[in-house]
């Protein structure tokens, strides 16, 4: 990746960039803050004027280039926080769980942990407000709402 | 009144930089021609209808105005000439800008051919000799050869025109306000050239200094303090009977390593254009049109002898940055563009005149041939940049043997 950089006294600054195959691509830096974006297809050929952006433009576009101005944000535990503390919090049973085959009344989490488990995310489907007896099955996701406490309590029965 | 004067002054220029803007054409020639067309040699010959005669005439805000102009496009140039960028490229640089020295030996045959005297040849030379950095920047940009490699050796020999200019400068104001006696122009051209080098020493080793006065974030104060630190530099050279503008060059260069450089470029860019505007205007007003029958021949002279050389000149230059043969005829093409810097020099004749060292009459030719001979050059050079592609067809069939394999200069 060869990248040259260049004055032009009185109007800014040059960069060529070399994309392969002879192509190369002319960013020009005005003083003022404009920028120029050319395409050249091979280094005998004219440059052909792509695009203009002002300053700010320019910034968000290179932020949006970098990968920096758009992130997919994949925390490792997914968790909202919703007004006076209380989390949104989803869990997967992992394999060997204490509470896969048992009910939601036989497993009794709201009284052992305080969490309160509102849906189960089971393949495509989600059975909100599931019954007491429904059963837990490997690979369920079950979304809980409690206070921090009351989640690290779940987590605890979860792989315990 | 005065206010009226200004404000027809610049519905004018308004509306020919749109005019310009609209064929394509460099503003410099249509802001000239707006201030001849309403000056009082043009409009105040015409009797109106109702109001008699009514012209806008050289008030004192105009023609400070046009000093400011002067001032402004001289700080500007300093202030983005870095010296260390120009002896990092000095070879390439260093080539092309002694080759182009070769108009100025033109410009003074000619001059010596026409007048048959040194100071009238050596301003012709100064006038023929420099290119326009406004219109040659302006016409690279709108034509997207910026990105190309023929903008390098083009702005790189307008860097080495601007240093020599500034000496020739200090030069030409010390040899047009001494009078015309040898033994005291060397005196003043002495005193001229210990200004400089005192400009020099201060811009050398005052840095921090002007570093100082312009470290601030607040933008009014940066604009006020490097005003101020111009306007009042160039005044005092002014006052000594050095050129103002080559004080104005020097204070920009000072500017130009400091951190807020970039800021002022920003603040004051729309103040500059604004005066340089004026100055075009005045240029036109201060031209008696009549004058241009007189000097018709030799604009005529100037631009047959004076057009080929700087394109031969612009093609080595070309050269010596490694160019090809075709990207060396657009810097060729694109060079014999003159402008804001000819009509420059003229008004050191204009003031010679005024301060009564320098013949008003010669003054005035001198004047009305660097008017016409602009607004020749300007709209010519702009037009052969525009349509350069036969002749560069035309060169490379000419010159490119054993080139035409493709192994030319890239990158």
């Amino acid at each position: 990746m060869t990248i040259t950089e260049s004055d032009l006294p009185g109007v800014g600054k040059k960069f060529e960039i070399e994309l392969g195959d002879g192509e190369e691509m002319i960013v020009v830096i005005h003083n003022t803050g404009k920028r120029e974006v050319f395409r050249r297809s091979d280094p005998e050929a004219d440059s052909e004027k792509a695009f203009e952006f002002s300053d700010d433009l320019a910034r968000t576009i290179g932020s949006i280039i970098e990968g920096a101005h758009f992130q997919p944000v994949e925390p490792d535990t997914q968790e909202t926080t919703l007004p006076g503390g209380v989390l949104l919090e989803w869990y997967e049973l992992p394999p060997g769980s204490p509470l896969v085959g048992e009910t939601l009344a036989s497993a009794d989490i709201g009284n052992r942990t305080g969490l309160a488990v509102v849906a189960i995310q089971r393949g495509d489907e989600v059975l909100d407000s599931p019954g007491a007896e429904t059963t837990l099955r490997e690979g369920d996701t079950l979304i809980g709402v409690g206070t921090r406490e009351n989640c690290e309590a779940f987590e605890e029965i979860l792989t315990e | 009144m005065a206010l009226l004067d200004v404000g027809v002054m610049f519905v004018a220029v308004a509306v020919a930089g749109a005019l310009a803007n609209r064929l394509g054409q460099s503003v410099i020639p249509f802001y000239i021609v707006t201030g001849m067309l309403l000056g009082e040699y043009v409009l105040g010959r015409l009797a109106l209808p109702a109001i008699g005669t009514a012209y806008v005439p050289e008030t004192e805000f105009i023609s400070l105005g046009a000093e400011l102009g002067i001032v402004f496009l001289l700080f500007f140039l300093g202030l983005e000439f870095n010296l260390d960028r120009l002896l990092a490229r000095r070879g390439p640089i260093g080539t092309a800008g002694t080759i182009d020295l070769a108009n100025f030996g033109v410009g003074l045959v000619l001059g010596w051919l026409v007048f048959g005297a040194f100071l009238p040849a050596f301003l012709v030379a100064g006038i023929v000799y420099i290119s326009s950095s406004a219109v040659i920047t302006k016409s690279l940009i709108d034509l997207g050869w910026i990105a190309n490699d023929e903008a390098e050796p083009m702005l790189g020999t307008l860097v080495y025109e601007d240093l020599f200019i500034a000496v020739y400068l200090s030069v030409a104001s010390a040899l047009v306000l001494g009078g015309g006696d040898v033994a005291a122009a060397a005196v003043d051209v002495g005193i001229a050239l210990g200004f400089i080098a005192g400009l020099f020493a201060v811009v050398r080793f005052g840095t921090p200094l002007f570093d100082r006065l312009v470290a601030t974030d607040n933008r009014e104060f940066v604009a006020l303090r490097s005003v101020a630190a111009v306007v009042f530099v160039a005044g005092a050279a002014l006052a000594l009977g050095v050129s103002e503008a080559v004080a104005a060059f020097f204070v920009g260069m000072a500017f130009a390593p400091t951190d807020r450089a970039h800021t002022i470029e920003t603040i004051l860019e729309p103040v500059r254009d604004l005066f340089a505007a004026v100055f075009f205007f005045w240029i036109g007003l201060v031209t008696d049109p009549a004058l241009f029958a007189d000097v018709a021949a030799f604009v005529a002279l100037a631009v047959v002898v004076t057009t080929p050389p700087k394109v031969v000149t612009g093609y080595l230059a070309g050269r010596a940055f490694d160019l090809d043969v075709r990207r060396s005829t657009r810097v060729g093409l694109g060079m014999t563009t003159r402008g804001e810097f000819s009509l420059i020099i003229a008004t050191v004749a204009v003031s010679g005149a005024n301060a009564g060292s320098f013949d008003p009459a010669l003054a005035g030719t001198i004047n009305a041939f660097a008017v016409g001979y602009v607004l020749v050059m300007a709209v010519l050079g702009t037009t052969l940049m525009g349509y350069s592609a036969p002749f560069e067809s035309v060169a490379t069939s000419w010159l490119d043997r054993g080139e035409a394999d493709g192994s030319g200069a890239s990158g």
